[in-house]
């Protein structure tokens, strides 16, 4: 593997979502990241919300931010909508941030 | 590179025009107010008439309007039919309203003019939404309210031109049994079951809501569908049960509603009060208020009582909740214009940086103390007191026209 899935998701929090103000590695919406021997890249990820008008420049972020580090080829961004997101899968500060605390 | 298409956001030089246009007839609708006295507030003044086609074509439909043409693919998930139709729309709307206005106000000639003009833009407005429509494949319930409000939004345009033709004295119609239908459809049926639809997309996305059921919104959209035929119907067969079970049903669907909008609010991970959560506690607070004095009038028959349900449902519910709404929908197609290519280049502004938080406060707080005064003192019949309302009023319509062109504006 030419990188982690822990490098990669570092590489990913670059990506900030405008709405809420917080990354998306922080927001829980990043499931999971690997990248073979080759450099092809492989991100799974989800939205808050179906409906989210963002969604495509948000996957280009990704894409951008992936595409960013060295020796990457291909980056493929799989979007899926299960498990669904809620908030128990953002960070612990997102989730007292969010919930006023 | 992905290539991300405008379907999701159209060019805001489009819509715009629709939230500066919006924002201005709502000022004047709030000037308006001065005009009025104790004495000339009843549903059938033409002054009255005059300001409520203001505020309801020229700002409420105006910025709903502008703001499908953004929200229709989000909601639809397919890009629009031809978006470049919103371009003739939004001339065409403020023409209608100006001359419609003058109509009811001066000189009844004009309102078939004003009243063609505005069938022509609503008619584009229903057209282009229909055949948008026509490229989904697989319908959920949102997508469902989209549709059978622009169906009632058809008929009810259609039902004001002949009134406006029996105004101006073109034909003869029964104006006041009319009236009943035009204001069910367009009012029940379009702005209420528009806002019901996307209230159960907007309000989750923006609070972050989930796990709650979407159930109460079909039973809501349903009884105020079958309440807009009953009235409709009423207007037809003269047979009174039929209109007030048309209230009656009005009200449950109402009472649903809210219940839907309570679920939501407690299933929210994000608890922050900004200016949209506050807009939209204030706008279903009012539409609660208007309930209980709109059930009140069915029951003592006092008229104040249901002018100040109207006034309360018009300025307090769709007032804040379409005010609300600009304050994230506006910042929204800015930044995605203006700030979106620069990602990742230089430093950009959260979306919420583009509101202007001193404008945007007076604007609630000013609007809200003017909508609670107004209903107050339609109640008790005070002429100074709707004066002071008005003054409120005013003030919040010129800071919220300030918070617009501010965010419009944004670098």
């Amino acid at each position: 593997m030419m990188y982690s899935k822990e490098e990669l998701f570092l590489a990913i929090s670059n990506v900030i979502d405008p709405e809420v103000g917080f990354n998306l590695v922080e927001m829980g919406l990043i499931y999971d990241a690997s990248c073979d021997d080759d450099g092809n890249a492989h991100v799974t990820m989800t939205l808050s919300t179906k409906a989210c008008p963002m969604h495509q420049l948000i996957q280009q972020w990704v894409k951008e931010a992936v595409q960013k580090m060295a020796n990457i080829k291909e980056v493929e961004i799989e979007l899926v909508w299960e498990p669904e997101w809620n908030v128990t899968m953002a960070d612990e500060h997102v989730k007292k941030a969010l919930g006023g605390g | 590179m992905f290539s991300v298409s405008q379907d999701f956001a159209p060019p805001f030089k489009l819509i715009s025009p629709f939230f500066i246009l919006g924002s201005l007839f709502y000022l004047f609708a709030t000037i308006f107010l001065f005009f009025f006295s104790t004495e000339n507030i009843s549903l059938l003044d033409t002054k009255v008439l005059s300001f409520v086609h203001i505020f309801l074509l020229g700002f409420i439909m105006m910025t709903i309007f502008g703001a499908m043409a953004q929200l229709v693919p989000v909601v639809l998930e397919v890009g629009h039919f031809g978006v470049e139709l919103f371009y003739a729309i939004w001339p065409l709307l403020g023409i209608g309203t100006v001359l419609m206005a003058a109509g009811f106000l001066s000189s009844a000639a004009l309102l078939p003019y004003g009243g063609v003009i505005v069938l022509i833009a609503m008619m584009i407005f229903v057209m282009e939404i229909f055949l948008t429509i026509k490229k989904v494949e697989k319908f959920n319930l949102v997508m469902s309210s989209i549709l059978i409000s622009n169906i009632f939004l058809f008929f009810g345009i259609i039902f004001g031109l002949v009134m406006a033709l029996g105004y101006a004295g073109t034909i003869d119609v029964d104006i006041n049994s009319l009236l009943r239908s035009h204001v069910f459809l367009v009012v029940g049926g379009y702005i209420i079951i528009t806002l019901m639809g996307l209230s159960v997309v907007l309000l989750p996305m923006f609070g972050l809501s989930h796990g709650f059921s979407k159930k109460p919104l079909e039973i809501a959209m349903i009884i105020m569908s079958l309440a807009v035929l009953s009235v409709v119907s009423s207007s037809f067969i003269d047979y009174l049960f039929l209109e007030y079970l048309g209230y009656f049903l009005a009200s449950l669907s109402l009472i649903i509603y809210f219940y839907l909008i309570f679920t939501i609010y407690k299933t929210r991970a994000r608890k922050e009060i900004d200016i949209y959560a506050m807009s939209l506690i204030f706008a279903y607070f009012s539409m609660l208020i208007s309930l209980i004095l709109g059930i009140s009038y069915l029951v003592v028959g006092y008229e104040p009582l249901l002018l100040s349900a109207g006034w309360l449902i018009f300025f307090g519910f769709f007032g804040f909740a379409v005010t609300g709404h600009v304050y994230k929908i506006v910042p929204f197609l800015v930044w995605f214009e203006r700030f979106s290519p620069l990602v990742g280049k230089q430093k950009v502004p959260m979306l919420a940086d583009m509101v202007p938080p001193k404008s945007s406060q007076a604007q609630f707080l000013f609007a809200a103390l003017g909508v609670s005064i107004v209903a107050v003192a339609i109640l008790l019949q005070d002429d100074t007191l709707i004066k002071a309302g008005a003054s409120f009023l005013v003030v919040g319509a010129i800071a919220f026209l300030r918070s617009v062109l501010y965010m419009i504006n944004y670098k």
